[in-house]
């Protein structure tokens, strides 16, 4: 049909040129964009996790670096150090002998956010409240009592010997709040607060702490904003105001690489780091261990139960190659504790590659081409595909005569499969939920709740390990701990279901104008008030 | 009960016998209602039966390993959301709070259901609504346009190009348009609704360039539409290429018809050809299509959300399914049948507008 369509064709021209000036019309430039305000604002770029700002509910990574900007805890840690930790509201504290008695001195003159005074009360409320919630937080002091002997001393009592007990109380979770404007707003610190308490609502949107910044509004999907609190009693943080901002970890990077200043990046690492701008600055530490784990009881698989094929296995894999998977900032894992944290193996001592002895130790188990399915989360976990590291193994696997058939799941039916003690082999990532690594022992050790996951029974262990496990809990002083911690994972290498592939690092990627932005492998990632410009 | 009337598709005419008097348009409306009603109802039992029959526990999902190993904290949780009780009992539960308008509250964040819907909706329809409308004018315009030159290089040329559109993945679209107008380019902000230096407008109807211009702040409507132009380009770019594809075959079809020939031999000017007759009887399965995109648009095109950082709702149903978050995934679910049953209904009244032949009788 021959019709002339020119007036067609020009409406939609001027359509689509429409549409192209609304994009080409916009100015903003960097992702800070308005200049109003730009030199007192601190975007924190960060792909979110996050379900509450409440402390007493606090455990994913986004909430747990918004509350420690929040709110004050007894005990902290400084920059990146975490094995010792540092006044905050107590300026001092005392240890009695046989570690189950902890007396912390309350500073003075320290006042929440509304101007009211901070006191022995209010920490003995939300360290109470914390226990008898029972959310995921919990379980650090579940053992503990609190009482005060004046309005300036608390008292932390353990059941058991217990010297990590100043670690615990450096977490964001057992942050002080102020106990009479929470009860107010449905807080309770009863026995039945796992019911009665119904406060997380509040302190969603509405923070109750002493600490440097107050919560202005709060979106979970979206951003966290804090301002500054004018009565914060400690050095005033140098920004007024911070951006928590939820963004995909592919646009951190490219929001990154055009950042002038005050910005900061909490998911930028491994592979994601090439390519970006050398004026940028980064920091982080080896935190996250990767492993395989066994199942150890022949109902589940005969194969992965034989402890010679656990051998196989170990000696099949090529450490160095997995490691060089996961970019910057990895190594071969030498044990379970990270590198992060105090008691972790000296470079070197990990596993190495050796397919011969893999092939014999097959022969011993008189296993030909086993096969085993191979169960894993199919994420991507601080920029590193699990599916591509799972893939290397199978081929190493493979080299050495074991088939493995790989089994990607998503993340909650992994949970879900691994928890039920199911997996006959699988693959995780693992970190501390506080910076003491001991707590491995209590999930990890044979007939520990993590290990009879993976069938492993004290009387399926050595017995070696289970003393040095028992060694490791009754050791007191914290240098002689990291010591036993050390023979314990050495005695776990050679016969525990676990496999350590690699550790990786968590790292803080900033402008160069900012100081202070390191990261810290205690939880809160960064502390935002501690980042201040050059 | 539903007609077609004229052999045009999804034209409506009500046959029942109806009450003496009842106008037809709300004996319509009344059926269209408890359909409505029926339909929710079945998505509340489809949902939750799916929910728990996958793999995958709540508990699991929502309690930290180490709380996993405490007895006391999952019987807690367990009691808290009424996981102990059994699965009918949990129904039924959920059934009478929804009768009282109640969605329940996220196992994740502890937060109102309806709230959250309430925040994150009018994210999504400040998303949806201009992508729409501009892939409808441009989407139209581009299919008329082939249509009119069918088999010649331009319907060619479109023709590739909706191929080509169709087949693009919505998060490689959204990488590449970051890429080039943030990275390369500088031009527009690469996430989020709004710069950090700013604070939302007083909340009014919930999308920040519409309050902020009825608060007068000018500056945060002007930082909100640069922020919205980068996902709107890719989703208008998406939804033309599925329209213009639906909007050409409609017109050839029209083309071909009797009427058009005989109103070009009558001697009408090309425009008017258009404009009166190709158009309007062309738009009525665009109609259809362009309902179907709008509903999709608005149920969460959650790819194009995550990567922009948007706060809508498919970024809240991608976090909900993946938390096995039962009271939110339900509060999604009604909202999308809702939505589409909505739409559907505007899009069969629509029908009675766009072509005077079809009626309700």
């Amino acid at each position: 049909m021959s019709v002339s369509p020119r007036r067609l064709l020009a409406g939609a021209s001027a359509l689509a040129t429409l549409a192209v000036l609304s994009v080409s019309a916009c100015s903003a430039g960097g992702s800070g964009g308005n200049a109003n305000g730009a030199a007192k604002t601190l975007t924190v770029n960060t792909s979110f996790v996050l379900k509450t700002l409440d402390p007493g509910r606090v455990y994913e990574a986004t909430g747990l670096t918004a509350v420690h900007a929040l709110y004050d805890t007894l005990l902290t840690f400084k920059g990146s150090d975490v094995s010792k930790p540092a006044p905050a509201l107590a300026e001092s504290y005392e240890a009695s002998p046989d570690a189950k008695t902890f007396t912390f001195k309350l500073r003075q003159g320290v006042t929440f956010a509304d101007g009211s005074p901070l006191t022995a009360d209010d920490v003995v409320f939300s360290l109470n409240r914390l226990k008898n919630i029972k959310a995921s937080p919990a379980v650090t002091v579940s053992g503990l009592t609190v009482t005060k002997t004046d309005d300036s001393t608390v008292v932390v009592a353990s059941n058991t010997p217990d010297p990590n007990i100043p670690v615990v109380l450096s977490m964001p979770s057992t942050a002080v709040l102020n106990s009479k404007a929470a009860k107010e707003h449905g807080a309770t610190d009863g026995a039945d607060a796992a019911q009665g308490d119904t406060a997380q609502q509040y302190l969603d949107t509405n923070s109750l702490g002493s600490g440097p910044y107050v919560l202005k509004s709060y979106d979970p999907s979206s951003q966290v904003v804090l301002e500054a609190n004018p009565k914060y009693w400690g050095t005033k943080p140098q920004f007024s105001r911070v951006v928590l901002r939820n963004m995909d970890v592919q646009t951190q990077k490219l929001t990154m690489q055009r950042a002038e200043s005050a910005e900061i990046s909490l998911d930028i690492s491994g592979k994601l780091l090439d390519g970006l701008p050398g004026s940028l600055q980064t920091s982080g530490v080896q935190d996250t261990v990767y492993f395989l784990f066994l199942n150890a009881d022949p109902a589940v698989s005969k194969v992965t139960s034989n402890p010679k094929f656990n051998q196989a296995l170990r000696a099949a894999i090529d450490y160095q190659g997995i490691a060089a998977l996961y970019g910057k900032g990895a190594a071969p894992g030498a044990g379970l504790v990270a590198p992060a944290f105090p008691g972790t193996l000296p470079a070197g001592e990990e596993s190495k590659r050796d397919v011969a002895k893999a092939k014999a130790l097959l022969a011993e188990a008189g296993l030909t081409n086993p096969t085993v399915k191979f169960t894993y989360p199919a994420i991507t976990y601080k920029g590193v595909d699990l599916g591509t590291v799972a893939t290397k193994v199978q081929g190493d696997a493979a080299e050495a005569g074991i088939k493995l058939e790989l089994n990607p799941q998503p993340l909650t039916t992994f949970l879900d499969e691994m928890r039920g003690g199911k997996s006959p082999l699988g693959f995780t990532p693992q970190s501390l939920n506080y910076p003491v690594a001991d707590s491995l022992i209590n999930n990890m050790a044979p007939g520990q709740a993590t290990a009879l996951r993976s069938g492993w029974t004290v009387e399926r262990a050595d017995p070696a390990v289970v003393a040095a496990g028992k060694k490791v809990t009754e050791t007191l002083d914290l240098a002689g701990r990291a010591a036993a911690m050390q023979e314990w994972q050495r005695l776990m290498n050679q016969s525990s279901p676990y496999l350590v592939l690699a550790s990786n690092s968590s790292i803080v990627v900033a402008t160069s104008d900012l100081t202070g932005a390191d990261y810290n492998a205690a939880g809160w990632q960064v502390d935002i008030a501690a980042v201040g410009r050059k | 009960m539903t007609t077609v009337h004229d052999g045009e598709p999804g034209a409506v005419s009500t046959t029942a016998s109806r009450p003496r008097g009842a106008h037809p348009l709300l004996i319509f409306l009344a059926k269209r209602v408890a359909i409505t009603a029926g339909l929710l109802l079945g998505v509340t039992v489809v949902t939750f039966g799916l929910v728990n029959v996958v793999p995958g526990d709540p508990v699991t999902a929502n309690l930290s390993d180490q709380a996993l190993n405490d007895p006391a904290a999952v019987a807690a949780f367990r009691e808290k959301w009424g996981l102990d009780q059994p699965l009918w009992a949990q129904y039924l539960h959920y059934l009478g709070n929804l009768l009282h308008g109640d969605l329940g509250h996220s196992q994740q964040t502890g937060r109102a259901v309806l709230d959250d819907l309430l925040h994150y909706v009018p994210a999504t329809l400040e998303l949806a609504i201009p992508s729409m409308v501009l892939a409808l004018l441009i989407g139209t315009g581009i299919g008329m346009l082939a249509a009119v030159r069918n088999g010649r290089l331009t319907d060619q040329l479109v023709r590739i190009g909706a191929l080509l559109g169709l087949s693009t993945p919505p998060f490689w679209l959204s990488l590449v348009v970051l890429y080039v107008f943030f990275y390369q380019l500088g031009l527009a902000p690469s996430g989020g609704r709004l710069s950090t230096d700013f604070s939302p407008p007083p909340t009014v109807t919930g999308m920040y360039t519409v309050d902020a211009a009825l608060a007068g702040q000018w500056d945060v409507a002007w930082d909100a539409a640069q922020h919205l132009s980068l996902p709107v380009l890719v989703l208008t770019s998406l939804t033309v290429a599925m329209l213009v594809r639906f909007v050409r075959s409609a017109m050839l079809e029209v083309l071909q018809q009797d009427y058009i020939r005989a109103a070009y031999a009558k001697g009408l000017p090309t425009r008017v050809v258009l404009r009166r007759h190709l158009l309007r009887a062309g738009l009525v399965p665009v109609v259809t299509v362009s309902g179907l995109a709008f509903a999709s648009l608005l149920s969460g095109t959650v790819l194009v959300e995550s990567i922009f950082g948007w706060p809508g709702v498919g970024q809240y149903a991608y976090r909900s399914a993946t938390a096995l978050d039962l009271p939110a995934i339900l509060g999604v679910s009604l909202f999308v049948a809702l939505v589409y049953t909505l739409v559907n209904l505007t899009v069969d009244l629509l029908y009675g507008l766009i072509d005077p032949r079809i009626r309700l009788s």
